[in-house]
């Protein structure tokens, strides 16, 4: 880290404790110890701009959702149906190792049936009724492209910017460069929940700070007795008794810090009390049982299992409400080389009604105007089937170079449908916007020029989106 | 920002003349060389200024900064003419401004960068502790000076957390405050650096280096088997190998003349990076990744430089050409290798890596083998004489045939169905090669279940004889689903070739040869099959009639167990079948025997004579060959000899089995190997796999020195070269490194980069000075570690005041003594040792102690649980602990450990709420908090207050004041209180973690002292080193 941005941390925590001019003193540390929650913590700069947002949910569907059978409509596939992929539109592209000694590729159009939605007319597919009601609230992308095109690799590169692990996450720039508006909570997030379709391995480093300090990477949120890790005190131990624990412990480490006059000392005491009050706030924050019977109405009948889908959706808006930066759910299930169409259908059960609702939800809260919402997957699948292609049956391999997303919210213009892929969704044939402009037009609208979030690491200034990206402005609303 | 170090541009507060190395280039380096630096010329840049000649060329006119255009350009009042370019978002402050101006007028001098010229050294600056003496003339020139002496309980924990990662005892404690000899503190130093303990704790920074890990890492992240090399590290550091041995042992032991079987296992090093096995990756694209990362490892570890940087172009910052990076490349390159990794265990090349006690055991075996085999031959006499008479007897009995009986899995006979299934109808049954064989008439096949129930890592050998009548065709023994291109193992013919595989996958996961040659129809062969398990070719052979047959690798891609994804691999043996019914086998089969291990070629040769005992037997003694001799003998020795001899060959047969049991419990380790040829190297255009550009030797960069005279230019000759005493930057990386370890920042804080972005040390001709003594000493770890822990720097009391934390925040100076939160992996082995629970026991395969539930499952795919260890391994050292790479150890995870995904030299330290919740409510310190309070209890006398005191001081090593007394007693109060009337609450407070609580103590007693222990352990001076 270079000294001026060192010294703006330094600063930056001296701040959350107080000022004080000679260093820390005990004095500080009582009025610190009875702080309000409040945000500012942010960089010194931030936001570089005036922002539109000031967090994200961002809905990974992990293992990569088909395209074809839910966004990019083909009609005119149903002529190529079951002959092999024109070489034209292949062009010798690399393949997975899964196809590559595939002797033909079958083209495969998809079996659901599409229909244009709200006032906008996006075209959507059957299999997401819920999403098809929120058209008008919906910024479809449908020419997002990646570099990876096995799993890990694609996910780093859609968390990280880069296709290697070590980086640290989107979440994590965030967190970093806007801090917290909540004392209570991290500033990041993360919740994974089960599909049904194949599912893929997930890493903790995937919510990872990489070279970031440790203290912004995401927190795990679990559908566990404790929902963040070592949350709760151990099992005859009360709340009273532990709070006893910390006065003594604060009146040992507060005499400490008088003769060693180590900082450190005083933002030990301030995280052990911090600690002590997220017992309380997390269990308060996952406990669904004080929501009305509505909002599962709302998000449908998963929601009351804790750990789904769509009860870590009901969670993201608790978070949002909170004031929590940056939000993140991971939806495993998505990668379905074969018996798509049956394991597609069983996923978006799953996910389509709470992904709605969680927009419903927000806008009738207020909280869309400044909260983007981003669902999708590290990349898109195959024209052609993997496997045997029958009446209603196939299976899709990867496809790095063209799928579909969407955002909401956050001052993105709904309703719209942007870019466009060829006749067989192979190819992008209009408004091409890859990983690092998606990663920029979401730090633009938090407030944030991608080119200056940068931290200086092995001699180089890193940023999330490398030496690459720019805002895709028209994805974002016109309406001031 | 008045008051902070900002030691790059100290010079300006100093009023000192500039110096180019120290003030100057970082502000090139940081703000002018991204575009008018090493890769401008990319760029289509025209200015160079990393280019001496260049920059007095163009922008600089020496003594006169007005007239120099660069400062008129950083200076300039357009914006489209300032420097650095808006676009860039780099700025320079007016202070670098007027540091250039300075340097400027004061001639402009230019220099080398520093780490890139051998280390000088300087005559320290005064008598005494040489480190003292840089270090006080630093703080004199700062007009500061050096704190206290801290206590001596508090530098006798220092040093023993720092040198072994576990807290002084009472009983240490005691003995070293009761040493009143000048050199108390000396022998003390001794006695920590000749505990076993101390190769544990050096070595848990070196695995960080190493990425070292339990798993594969990427997507599915199965498990692997590096351990062998963590011990290795830690018995090196333990008989203080010297750190160049250290070095070449680990990038090229296997090259070294006659490499021990421990400096072909140190390179695992190398090894350790992660190996991807997704199912559709291209494996070209991952080896040229792990080659990056041993590059990246390697340069990062030893030079302490970023080589990576320059993958997809020149260096942005460092005189590093792409085309030099490919050059090292090279090095690393010339290893035979598969971008896939193995989906479980290691990956290819490996060897098998006993453990100490193992070769104990196989030596002894082998010894126990020699002495019955020398008894037997001491028989040799009358074994003859009664092997003579033994064959005459033969030609009287009915015919039998001898095969080896040493790990016989399976015999068929095929002389009738016996308890063969024939699901498809008999085959009939005709007079064959031995007695009868099966006739199949290409519809029927035989089944036999719970045979060869083995995997791909499996040694084994399959064999039969056939006979066809026409082009031979068809499955003769396998074991795999019953269709074409099924998933298992088999031997076949293939019109007329023999074929023979391992199947997870027929296209993308296989194993597949075939012979050159083909049989012929009408008449009788033997076929052999065998297999080392090491999923290559080159663990295949096959025989026809006894001898080996060429053979061609048709894939070569197997990495995929049977017995995936937790599933049992079910399909029984088939003899003729095994291809689907359109495709059996038509002809004769006899005698299929199957073996749980190699046989050998003569082995082989033997079953492959194919005679019976008696006509064998029949032929003259003289014109015997080897094999039929050995056949008679062997069959002889097993049934007719006479007792003590017969004794003597079971015992024989025994020790033999036993041996192959051992061999087959090795753990292996993946290692470095060249390839016999040199494998092409090619620049890769933006660093892709698959744009290879111009080809490229192995070399190293012009920036840095040339390999030593009569070095080889192979990865041998790069480990001299980096062990030079000519090498700049190996001392002084290393010893930069350890100084880290010890006062939380290193003299380069920039630990891994030591180029041109890297930090200007602190202490420079300190730097220098160690690192030319640790080479004076012949790498002498352990004197460089006492050397700096004798220090009276080191020895400083860590309390600070005010005024000196606002000038010094992160101690660059030292005027105080190191302070700083412990390490992850000190955090839990001290808590398990406070408590008395710590299993020292060094090595040994990695340990899986508490972890919550279900945090594997979460993530990912299928068949690996987190199976937590029970007894002593729950309490093993924190560098035992099973690291997963996906789903790494939580609590690792939460006190900044590194993350064993790639290189990290860096230490790393937060302080967060979630830390605080870790310490408070583990299981871990939890149990660890029960266990301290019981020996509060039974150690600390009769009274409250000695039983804290005793506590406290088992915390933290000193003796509480009163203030801090009267704290403990009162929250020992409340707890009594607490959990008086609330037996239900203590008992499930005690019962927390798998060891039982003392029955003799009171439990209400028991749990007031564990809540206070707990505390102990969450004090802000325990878990510091202070």
């Amino acid at each position: 880290m270079d000294p001026t941005a060192e010294a703006k941390l330094l600063m930056t925590r001296r701040h959350f404790f107080g000022r004080a001019s000679s260093g820390i003193g005990i004095a500080a540390l009582g009025s610190l110890l009875g702080a309000e929650a409040r945000a500012d913590d942010a960089l010194a700069g931030l936001p570089h701009h005036p922002p539109k947002a000031k967090r994200v949910i961002y809905l990974f569907q992990h293992g990569g959702p088909s395209q074809i059978d839910l966004f990019d409509h083909k009609p005119d596939l149903v002529r190529f149906r079951g002959q092999d992929l024109p070489e034209s539109v292949r062009m010798g592209q690399r393949l997975t190792g899964m196809t590559a000694f595939q002797d033909n590729f079958p083209t495969a159009p998809s079996i659901f049936k599409f229909a244009p939605h709200g006032k906008s007319g996006m075209l959507l597919s059957e299999l997401i009724p819920h999403t098809a009601r929120i058209a008008d609230d919906l910024c479809l992308i449908r020419s997002l492209h990646t570099e990876a095109i096995n799993h890990d690799p694609a996910v780093t590169f859609f968390q990280t910017g880069f296709q290697l692990a070590g980086r640290p996450s989107i979440g994590s720039w965030i967190a970093y460069g806007l801090g917290s508006e909540n004392k209570d909570l991290p500033a990041f997030v993360v919740m994974v929940s089960q599909g049904k379709g194949g599912s893929q391995a997930l890493a903790d480093r995937q919510w990872a700070s990489g070279f970031l300090p440790s203290k912004f990477q995401g927190v795990k949120f679990r559908a566990a007795a404790d929902p963040v890790l070592y949350l709760g005190d151990p099992p005859g131990y009360g709340r009273d008794a532990r709070r006893r624990y910390l006065d003594d412990l604060g009146k040992l480490n507060e005499m400490k810090l008088a003769e060693m006059q180590d900082p450190e000392i005083a933002t030990r005491i301030a995280q052990y009390e911090m600690a002590f009050r997220m017992q309380a706030s997390v269990p308060e924050l996952t406990d669904l049982s004080t929501e009305p019977d509505a909002t599962f109405d709302l998000y449908g009948p998963d929601a009351r299992t804790p750990g789904s889908y769509a009860a870590n959706c009901i969670l993201a808006r608790r978070l949002a409400e909170r004031g929590v930066r940056f939000i993140q759910l991971f939806h495993r299930g998505w990668d379905q080389h074969g018996n798509l169409p049956r394991d597609i259908r069983l996923q978006c059960e799953q996910t389509d009604q709470a992904s709605a609702a969680l927009v419903t939800d927000l806008k009738q809260r207020g909280l869309l105007d400044d909260t983007i919402i981003v669902w999708g997957g590290e990349f898109g699948r195959t024209v052609y089937s993997q496997g045997t292609l029958t009446e209603e049956n196939y299976g899709r391999d990867h496809h790095p170079r063209c799928f579909a997303m969407w955002l909401a919210g956050g001052g993105m213009q709904g309703g719209l449908t942007y870019g466009a892929t060829d006749d067989f969704s192979y190819n992008i044939v209009e408004n091409p916007a890859d990983v690092h402009d998606l990663h920029a037009t979401i730090l633009h609208q938090l407030g944030i020029d991608h080119t200056k979030l940068t931290y200086k690491f092995q001699g180089r200034h890193y940023r999330l989106t490398d030496v690459h990206g720019k805002v895709l402005r028209p994805l974002l609303s016109t309406a001031a | 920002m008045k008051g902070w170090i900002v030691l790059a541009s100290m010079a300006a507060a100093w009023g000192a003349p500039v110096e180019f190395n120290r003030d100057v280039r970082p502000i090139l380096s940081d703000k002018c060389f991204l575009c008018h630096g090493p890769d401008a010329k990319n760029k289509g840049i025209p200015l160079r200024l990393d280019v001496e000649a260049e920059a007095r060329q163009r922008a600089i006119v020496a003594g006169d900064p007005d007239r120099s255009p660069l400062i008129r350009r950083v200076t300039a009042d357009k914006p489209g003419l300032r420097m650095p370019p808006v676009h860039s978002g780099l700025k320079l402050t007016d202070r670098e401004i007027s540091t250039l101006r300075s340097w400027i007028a004061e001639g402009a001098v230019w220099e080398k960068h520093w780490s890139f010229l051998p280390p000088k050294r300087h005559t320290p600056p005064a008598p005494g502790h040489p480190i003292d003496a840089f270090v006080k003339a630093r703080l004199d020139r700062e007009g500061l000076g050096f704190s206290p002496e801290a206590s001596r309980e508090t530098v006798l924990r220092r040093a023993a957390l720092d040198l072994t990662g576990l807290p002084p005892t009472p009983a240490e404690l005691d003995a070293f405050l009761a040493d009143r000899s000048p050199n108390a503190y000396e022998k003390a130093v001794d006695r920590l650096l000749a505990s076993p303990r101390y190769g544990e704790r050096m070595a848990i920074r070196w695995l960080d280096a190493a990425r070292y890990a339990d798993t594969n890492g990427y997507q599915f992240d199965g498990e692997r088997y590096m351990w062998r090399w963590r011990d290795w590290v830690i018995e090196s550091f333990n008989r203080n190998q010297p750190w160049d041995r250290f070095v070449i042992e680990q990038i090229a032991g296997d090259m070294l003349p006659n490499a021990s079987r421990d400096q072909i296992l140190a390179t695992g090093f190398n090894r350790n990076h992660r190996g991807n096995t997704e199912d559709g990756l291209v494996p070209e694209e991952y080896a040229v990744e792990y080659v990056v990362d041993r590059v990246e490892t390697t340069s990062a570890v030893f030079l302490g430089m970023t080589f990576g940087c320059a993958r997809c172009h020149n260096h942005k910052y460092d005189p590093l050409t792409q085309k030099e990076f490919y050059q090292v490349f090279a090095y690393f390159n010339n290893i035979p290798e598969n971008g896939r990794a193995m989906k479980y265990g290691n990956s290819p090349p490996l060897i098998p890596a006993p453990t100490a006690d193992q070769q104990q055991r196989y030596d002894a075996l082998n010894a126990q083998l020699g002495e019955v085999e020398a008894f037997l031959t001491s028989q040799e006499p009358a074994i003859a004489k009664a092997q003579q008479k033994w064959e005459r007897s033969l030609a009287a009995a009915p015919p039998v045939w001898w095969t080896q009986p040493l790990g016989l899995d399976s015999a068929f006979p095929l002389d009738n169905l016996a308890d063969l299934k024939a699901p498809a109808g008999s085959p009939a049954f005709a007079p064959g090669k031995l007695g009868q064989a099966a006739r199949f008439d290409g519809a029927a096949y035989l089944e036999a279940a719970g045979a060869a129930d083995f995997d791909i890592e499996d040694r084994f050998t399959l064999s039969a004889w056939v006979y066809a009548d026409e082009t031979p065709d068809g499955p003769v023994v396998t074991r795999m689903s019953d269709g074409p291109q099924g998933k298992g193992f088999g031997l076949h013919l293939d019109k007329g070739k023999v074929h023979v595989h391992v199947t997870s996958s027929y296209v993308t996961d296989a194993l597949r040869m075939e012979s050159e040659e083909s049989l012929a129809a009408g008449r009788w062969y033997h076929l052999a099959w065998t297999y080392t398990g090491s999923r290559m070719a080159e663990g295949v052979r096959v025989y026809v009639d006894g001898r080996p047959a060429a053979m061609k690798t048709l894939a070569e891609t197997l990495y995929r167990p049977l017995g995936n994804a937790g599933r049992r691999f079910k399909e029984p043996v088939r003899i003729g079948g095994g291809w689907g019914e359109k495709r059996r086998f038509r002809g004769m089969i006899d005698d299929a025997r199957i073996w749980s291990r190699v046989l050998d070629a003569e082995e082989v040769a033997a079953l492959a004579a194919g005679d019976a005992l008696h006509s064998l037997a029949a032929i003259p003694e003289a014109r015997r060959t080897p094999a039929q001799a050995r056949q008679l003998r062997a069959s002889f020795l097993e049934h007719a000899a006479p007792g003590r001899i017969r004794d003597a060959w079971t015992r024989a047969t025994a020790l033999r089995r036993e041996r192959e049991a051992l061999e087959r419990s090795f753990s292996t380790v993946m290692v470095m190997q060249e390839s016999p040829v040199q494998k092409a190297t090619h620049l890769l255009i933006r660093g892709a796999y698959d744009k290879p550009g111009e080809r490229v030797e192995p070399g190293l960069p012009d920036f840095l020195p040339p390999l030593p005279a009569g070095a080889p230019n192979n990865r041998l000759g790069f480990a001299q070269w980096l062990i030079d005493p000519g090498n700049p930057l190996l001392a002084r990386v290393t010893v930069n490194r350890f100084w880290q370890m010890y006062f939380g920042t290193g003299l380069v804080k920039t630990v891994e980069d030591f180029g041109l972005q890297g930090e200007w040390p602190s202490h420079p001709e300190l730097l220098d000075w160690l690192a030319t003594e640790f080479i004076r000493t012949g790498w002498d770890v352990k004197a460089l570690h006492k050397l700096i822990v004798t220090s009276a720097t080191y020895r400083q009391s860590s309390a600070a005041t005010p005024g000196l934390i606002q000038r010094d925040p992160e101690n660059r100076l030292l005027a105080r003594g190191p302070r700083f939160r412990l390490p992850a992996e000190v955090l839990r082995d001290q808590a398990l040792a406070m408590a008395g629970l710590l299993t020292e026991k060094l090595g040994g395969r990695s340990v899986m102690p508490y972890q919550p539930d279900g945090l594997w499952g979460e993530l990912i795919m299928q068949d690996q649980e987190y199976v937590q260890s029970q007894g002593p391994d729950l309490y093993r050292r924190s560098l035992y602990t099973f690291w997963k790479r996906t789903v790494a150890p939580p609590m690792m995870v939460n006190f900044d450990a590194a993350n064993r995904e790639a290189c990290v030299v860096r230490e790393n330290r937060t302080n967060t709420p979630l830390q605080a919740l870790n310490l408070m409510n583990d299981v871990t310190f939890v149990e660890a908090g029960r266990f301290l309070g019981q020996r509060m209890m039974r150690e600390g006398g009769r009274t409250a207050e000695s039983r804290l005191r005793h506590g406290f001081r088992i915390a933290t090593g000193r003796t509480p004041r009163a203030a801090e007394l009267d704290v403990l007693t009162g929250s020992l109060r409340y707890h009594l209180d607490y959990f008086s009337g609330r037996e239900a609450q203590a008992e499930k407070f005690l019962a927390q973690g798998d060891s039982p609580a003392d029955p003799a103590l009171p439990r209400r007693e028991l749990a007031a002292y564990a809540a206070v222990a707990s505390l102990l352990l969450n004090l802000d001076e325990t878990v510091t080193k202070e």
